[in-house]
């Protein structure tokens, strides 16, 4: 059948052969989803794809159409029209994946480069479909690829046209999904390990701004995923908390060697928002505890890994060893600051399940710094008393320490009164809705660091609906199908 | 539906309306209406998704390429259609042009410029690269397209092309954006727009061009640095892969093809550029370096500007350190590479033509061996000398097969012969090389001979005899001439007449007087140092060849310069002379050489003397006509009035001072008193005392040479004269006898000389009482025996060779009459008195006695004047008269006496002679206690 199709279309012009491509493959799915719940993704239709819409010649008789750019353009808005179109999700996930996975052959690299200017459209036109395929497709593909169409998507709207990072903020609102895949894949493409690895400003700041505007973000793909023990390696992360963790712990340092690098300007306008971002991750890491506590899934699951910690630590220490000589006490105090901060909430939260031992001796190396002598430490406990932990964890969760109010909702709060230490919240106090958090004023660490009243002012945060009133984000239940497989599809809302 | 937001602001659409746009930018029509949008209003569409929709930028591109398109298209339909209207609206092309036919299109591409501009200020990095690529593409398509247009100017005039396109609105626009592309990148990178150009270039290469040389313009030392540096990574990246070198041209050749447009006006960048990747080169560093000086050497072979550019200064440029460096630098090099390397090298020297002559200066300044007054900072290493030294070597190699081979071809007459443009730029310099040559420096005039030998044989016609010329002229010692020698016979077996045309210029540069006395001099010197030693090749066909050039050797006789005409006097000697000489030109010589002759006696020169007494020998031998020429010559001049002092003589001043600053007229002069009429020979002779309010005649005063000269060149004059008139066969025999003809001639000549009347100058004497009608000439003669005293000793000459004193016979007669008026009036009271008198007298009656017109008894009588008194002289000089008045001086008395050789007359059959002692013995009585002792001289 497919070499039937193949023939009839080896006589077409480019275009008209992409169309009718598609065309006789959605008949061919949709058929075959009615016969069988998972259709078989066979060889032949890949290669019809491969040929007819990548224009990969199959052999070296037929010459080599292209598609000009004014086509693509053509087949990028079939394509996006087809999938608004079609309203069968199943014949729409097959379909696109179909076209877009990765196969390892040299098909590829158009692949790619259609895929990016594909979701970069639907984009900007707010194809919800295209953008929940792109999603799912990069829950299910290597993560080398899903750094490069990240690229391509910052590419096109961070910087290209003045001002169309606008659009791409937009789909905040049309895919949260989409969002939060897209954010897990750009905090792996800029790991800050160079200069042209920092994020650019206007993707951060939209990121910042999403996130803020609602912590849960980065946990929609995580709570929509099935949980699974072990994620398969090089794939991305089910959510983007430990990259984001990094950005703000190497913020500091990293924009001091850019600043190194350029020749000693003063790079500053970013930081405020690695300061509003680690807030948020911190909220959202609190949110997980809810969401984790709900599915008793408490101190069983790890969202951040102890192995993906050591690489960080390992950088941070490298990173304070080069830039000792200059002067850059205030950005290392920062960073170890964020760092302390974001261990101490995600083990509060459970989101890291290790040992003070393990931190103790991971920390080690790193330079001294108050807070996290506090945190590797720890409060004095006598017993592990979780059933369901294993004695080697440390459940203050459940017990605190002495002198805390026990609130079971904001058990992990007591991390959060590192804030105030925070570099770039001088103002954190002053935020009503946080003010109600507990035992802000007794942490000595905030009294050590008085440099913060001469930062400037934080910009005034939104008043935060109260944490645990959050709703519970209905439309996405928890799903069943494994990351590493293709099918079966669910619909998402 | 189209909305036409402010520039500068992105327009935020909803996604609805931004599906919409680009359903209505696909399909080209109003999707709402369905109409067809205007080419306007779809530009506006497209670049609305510029802005809005990132992925859409190739399409909108390629869509406004279209637009471009029709634009540049209209623009030129607009330009033919105003050519073709009729001449007499002509004057209105001026004015502004007609509304186009699509309106609007210029405005969409201006609204585009800003588009795209904003673009670029704003994300420099991003779009640049992009735009740029974009643009230079479409201006490559946009002049390939209409290169074939009718009325377009063709692609290589340049300057046309330019301001055609650069009046089109819409490429206008382009390279505006290109410019600002490039300089906002020029800072960065600007390899990304550089590299879109270069590749154009390639594409679309000779209607191209004017983008490249405006943006080259524009932009020059980026655009010569980026191209050379494009050009390298590329070669780089090439011979890596050891492709084919057929696939490196395109770009090397578009590099070659830029840099030819921009050398024309930014030559001192592109060389400082060139010069500085070279320098740069030779430090250790990576790959890309080390294919620098490859790749350079292969740029200047494509470009033979590019090459005239660079080559001058590069070799200013290599000082001994750098050439070092540049050793060190090629020693890591493999083997066969080096050999590449140096094989294009030479192949580049041949190929260099204005710096040809400094680079060869430091070819062979750089392989000559180190001596001991160079610099020791300065001396070079020993291997590169050698490297050197191999590298000239080869060179003359190269340039050897390039000459032969060349000449080999000339059998196929069709191709003209190859053009060896490094013999053509030292074809100017053959003075300085032969020079150079000539200065026998080691090593160095070897290859300097070879050079000159192979540029000779490649410019024959004008530059062997040049080059012969020149050496002939420089060359001071033999070992110098050799140079010349060899170097004929290097070329005589190629090049036919070497030796004529050579002659030829030489001749050709004295008459132009292109060199200076010194250098004619060693000219003529060397000229017969050759004719006289190379008998063999050289010198045989340089004689032949001089003597088609007596006549201009014998006019160097006249030179001011007496080195100069001694020289060419001593050519003239040693070389050949034809078999018939013509008259005009052997008469030339003559007086040419005479003159010289009298030139050098007052120069007292006695090699001048000598040598034109040689050479006045040799023409004498000519023919007969040439030695009457030259005894006539040579009489003549020597009792000519300005010689007369050479001989101990009197000579008459010309009255020079005649008249001061007046204009002379020739009608003024022909009614001067005296001249008008020719009253000699007549009683109404008048005698000048002087000029009537002038005074009196001048004191002569004249050049009186002292009396050795006077001897000297007396001496010389008789002995050359001797030697004239010498018997043929005689001439080496040390006893002359002289040819009676030649002693004819002689006297004839002395006659003609000294007696300019002949009115009565018959051979016969008549009573001695007539004389007194022939007082004047007499007088005449007396004068000049008494201004020449040189005359008596021709007297003598002749009388040897008898009986040509017969032909004297006025002479003696006018001579022997006034001395009897002088004895006769003389008061004296001995004869010792009047010294001159007393001398003429016994040299007439001796000379005349030698000459057989006496007899000696009768001869002898002149033993006895000096003491005789004045009547007494007077008397025996009668009875001479007497004597000679009956037996006639007549040849014919003479008899030829075979047995001797020579002509002799018999006295005794004339008549007895004691009758005329009577006299004789009559004065030796009266006188005899003082004579006593002569009688026995004066017994018949």
């Amino acid at each position: 059948m497919m070499s039937d199709i193949r023939h009839s279309l080896l006589r077409r012009d480019a275009l008209s052969a992409a169309k009718e491509v598609l065309y006789h493959l959605d008949i061919y799915f949709s058929s075959q989803l009615q016969n069988a719940p998972v259709p078989m993704v066979e060889k032949g239709p890949i290669e019809l794809l491969e040929e007819f819409v990548f224009q990969i010649p199959r052999d070296r008789g037929s010459h080599n159409k292209r598609l000009t750019a004014m086509q693509e353009l053509q087949l990028l808005e079939i394509l996006c029209n087809y999938f608004q179109d079609q309203t069968k999700e199943a014949v729409r996930q097959v379909i696109f994946s179909s076209l877009f996975s990765p196969q390892g052959n040299k098909a590829d690299e158009q692949r790619m480069v259609l895929l990016g200017k594909l979701t970069s459209m639907a984009v900007a036109v707010c194809r919800v479909p295209v953008l929940e395929c792109a999603a799912s497709w990069l829950q299910r593909t290597p993560a080398v690829y899903c750094v490069r169409l990240a690229k391509a998507l910052v590419g096109d709207y961070c910087g290209l046209v003045p001002g169309s990072i606008q659009t791409l903020k937009q789909i905040f609102n049309v895919s949260p999904r989409f969002c939060c895949q897209f954010i897990t894949a750009v905090a792996a493409l800029y790991d800050m390990s160079t200069e042209e690895l920092i994020p650019p400003h206007d993707l951060l700041e939209m990121i910042v701004s999403w996130i803020f505007e609602d912590p849960r973000l980065i946990l929609i793909t995580f709570l929509n995923t099935p949980i699974t023990a072990n994620l398969p390696i090089g794939y991305l992360e089910v959510s983007p908390l430990m990259g984001l963790v990094r950005w703000c712990v190497i913020a500091p340092l990293a924009y001091r060697r850019k600043q190194k690098a350029a020749g000693g300007v003063p790079i500053v306008e970013d930081q405020n928002l690695y300061s509003k971002l680690h807030l948020s991750v911190l909220q959202g890491l609190m949110v997980l505890q809810t969401h984790l506590t709900e599915k008793s899934l408490y101190g069983r699951l790890a969202l951040i890994l102890f192995e993906q910690l050591v690489p960080l630590v390992e950088e941070l220490g490298q990173l304070c060893e080069e830039l000792n000589p200059l002067n850059a006490e205030q950005e290392m105090e920062l960073a170890l600051d964020r760092l302390a901060q974001a261990l101490q909430v995600s083990m509060a939260t459970g989101a890291l399940l290790c040992t003070r031992d393990d931190l103790r001796t991971l920390c080690a190396r790193l330079p001294h710094n108050n807070l996290m002598q506090l945190v590797v430490s720890g409060p004095v406990q006598p017993q592990p008393a979780h059933p369901t932990l294993t004695p080697a964890y440390y459940p203050h969760i459940h017990t605190p320490p002495l002198g805390y109010p026990t609130l079971p909702a904001h058990a992990a709060l007591p991390a959060h009164t590192a804030l105030p230490t925070h570099a770039a919240l001088p103002t954190h106090a002053a935020i009503p809705p946080h003010t109600a958090l507990p035992a802000h004023t007794a942490l000595p660490g905030h009294a050590a660091l008085p440099a913060h009243a001469t930062l400037p002012a934080h910009p005034a945060l939104p008043t935060h609906a109260a944490l645990p009133t959050h709703p519970a984000l209905p439309g996405h239940p928890v799903q069943t199908f494994m990351p590493g497989m293709t099918f079966p599809f669910r619909p998402m809302r | 539906m189209i909305s036409s937001q402010p520039q500068g602001v992105t327009p935020q659409l909803s996604p609805q309306e931004l599906s919409l746009q680009i359903k209505s930018f696909l399909s080209g029509s109003d999707p709402q209406h369905g109409q067809k949008l205007s080419l306007r209003d779809h530009a506006r569409c497209s670049l609305l998704l510029l802005r809005c929709l990132p992925p859409a930028r190739h399409a909108v591109l390629e869509h406004l390429r279209s637009v471009f398109h029709d634009s540049v298209s209209s623009f030129l339909n607009e330009r033919d259609s105003q050519d073709c209207l009729p001449q007499t609206t002509s004057s209105q092309r001026r004015g502004p042009p007609p509304p186009p036919s699509t309106p609007g299109l210029d405005e969409v591409t201006k609204e585009v410029q800003k588009v795209l501009e904003e673009f670029i200020k704003l994300n420099p990095r991003a779009w640049a690269p992009l735009i740029s690529a974009w643009s230079i593409e479409l201006m490559g398509q946009l002049s390939s397209k209409h290169a074939n247009r009718q009325g377009m100017p063709h692609s290589t005039s340049l300057n046309e092309l330019l301001q055609l396109w650069m009046s089109c609105g819409a490429t206008r626009v382009l390279m505006d954006i290109y410019t600002l592309c490039l300089s906002t990148m020029i800072d960065t990178c600007p390899d990304a727009c550089v590299d879109a150009l270069l590749d154009t270039s390639v594409q679309h290469s000779p209607h191209f061009d004017w983008v490249v040389a405006h943006i080259g313009n524009s932009f020059p030392s980026t655009i010569i640095s980026r191209v050379l540096s494009c050009g390298l990574k590329d070669f780089c990246s090439h011979s890596s892969t050891s492709e084919t070198p057929e696939k490196r041209v395109p770009k090397l050749g578009s590099v070659v093809g830029i840099l030819g447009h921009l050398s024309s006006r930014h030559g001192n960048s592109i060389r400082q550029e060139i010069l500085r990747m070279f320098h740069e080169s030779l430090r250790p560093g990576n790959k890309q370096q080390r294919a620098t000086l490859p790749y350079l050497l292969q740029l200047a072979a494509l470009s033979p500007s590019l090459l005239g550019t660079v080559c001058q200064d590069l070799v200013d440029s290599l000082k001994p350190s750098t050439l070092a460096q540049l050793q060190q630098h090629c020693s890591t090099l493999p083997r066969e590479e080096l050999d590449n390397m140096l094989n294009l090298c030479i192949h580049l020297a041949c190929q260099t033509s204005t710096g040809a002559p400094r680079l060869l200066r430091f070819l062979l300044d750089t392989a000559m061996p180190a001596s001991v007054i160079t610099t020791p900072g300065l001396a070079v290493h020993d291997s590169v000398r050698e490297a050197c030294d191999r590298i000239v070597r080869l060179l003359l190699l190269s340039l050897q097969k390039q000459v032969y081979g060349r000449t080999g071809g000339r059998s196929a007459s069709d191709a003209p012969p190859k053009v060896v443009p490094f013999l053509d730029a030292m074809r100017g310099h053959l003075p300085e090389l032969c020079a150079e040559m000539l200065r026998l420096e080691r090593k160095r005039h070897l290859w300097l001979h070879q050079l000159l030998g192979l540029l000779c044989i490649y410019s024959s016609p004008p530059c062997a005899p040049e080059a012969l010329c020149l050496l002939l002229t420089l060359a001071h010692s033999s070992e110098e001439l050799g140079l010349a020698v060899q170097l004929h016979a290097v070329l005589s077996s190629s090049i036919q007449g070497l030796a004529q045309a050579a002659v030829a210029r030489c001749v050709a540069q004295v008459h132009a007087g292109a060199l200076t006395d010194k250098r004619a001099l060693q000219l003529l010197q060397n000229l017969a140092l050759i004719v006289q030693s190379e008998e063999g090749g050289m010198g045989r066909e340089i004689g032949a060849a001089l003597s088609e050039y007596l006549s201009d050797f014998g006019q160097l006789l006249l030179h001011s310069n007496p080195g100069v005409c001694e020289a060419a006097c001593l050519l003239l000697c040693c070389c050949p002379l034809p078999s018939t000489l013509p008259p005009a030109q052997l008469h030339l010589l003559i007086r040419s050489s005479s003159f010289l002759l009298f030139h050098s006696m007052h120069l007292r020169s006695s090699a001048g003397i000598s040598s034109s007494s040689r050479l006045l020998t040799r023409l004498c031998k000519v023919s007969h006509a040439g030695k009457k020429a030259v005894l006539h010559q040579l009489v003549e001049g020597a009792l000519h009035p300005g010689n007369a002092g050479l001989f101990g003589g009197q000579g008459t001043n010309q009255s020079p001072q005649k008249v001061e600053g007046a204009s002379a007229s020739l009608l003024e002069n022909n009614s001067y008193l005296g001249s008008t009429v020719d009253f000699s020979g007549s009683v109404w002779s008048v005698f000048h005392a002087g000029v009537i309010g002038s005074g009196l005649k001048p004191e002569e005063k004249n050049r009186q040479s002292g009396q050795v000269e006077c001897t000297e060149n007396t001496q010389s004059l008789l002995s050359l004269l001797c030697s004239c008139c010498a018997k043929k066969g005689d001439e080496d025999g040390h006893l002359m006898t002289l040819d009676p003809e030649a002693a004819k001639t002689l006297a004839v000549t002395i006659t003609e000389c000294a007696c300019p009347d002949v009115t009565n100058s018959e051979l016969s004497w008549p009573p001695e009482e007539h004389a007194r009608t022939t007082v004047q000439r007499d007088l005449l003669i007396y004068t000049c025996f008494r201004r020449n005293p040189l005359l008596f000793q021709l007297l003598h000459l002749v009388a040897q060779g008898r009986p040509a004193l017969c032909y004297c016979s006025v002479l003696l007669r006018g001579l022997l009459a006034t001395l009897l008026s002088h004895w006769e009036a003389s008061r004296e009271l001995t004869s010792a008195d009047s010294s001159w008198h007393l001398m003429a007298s016994c040299e007439l009656v001796s000379s005349m006695g030698e000459g057989q017109l006496l007899p000696p008894a009768l001869a002898n009588m002149h033993e006895m004047f000096s003491l005789l008194a004045p009547y007494e002289v007077r008397l025996l000089l009668l009875s001479v008269w007497d004597f000679v008045r009956e037996n006639g001086p007549f040849p014919q008395r003479f008899v030829f006496q075979a047995a001797k050789g020579i002509f002799s007359r018999d006295f005794t059959r004339e008549g007895d002679p004691a009758k005329y002692m009577g006299i004789v013995h009559s004065v030796l009585h009266r006188n005899i206690e003082r004579l006593g002792l002569l009688s026995g001289r004066f017994q018949v």
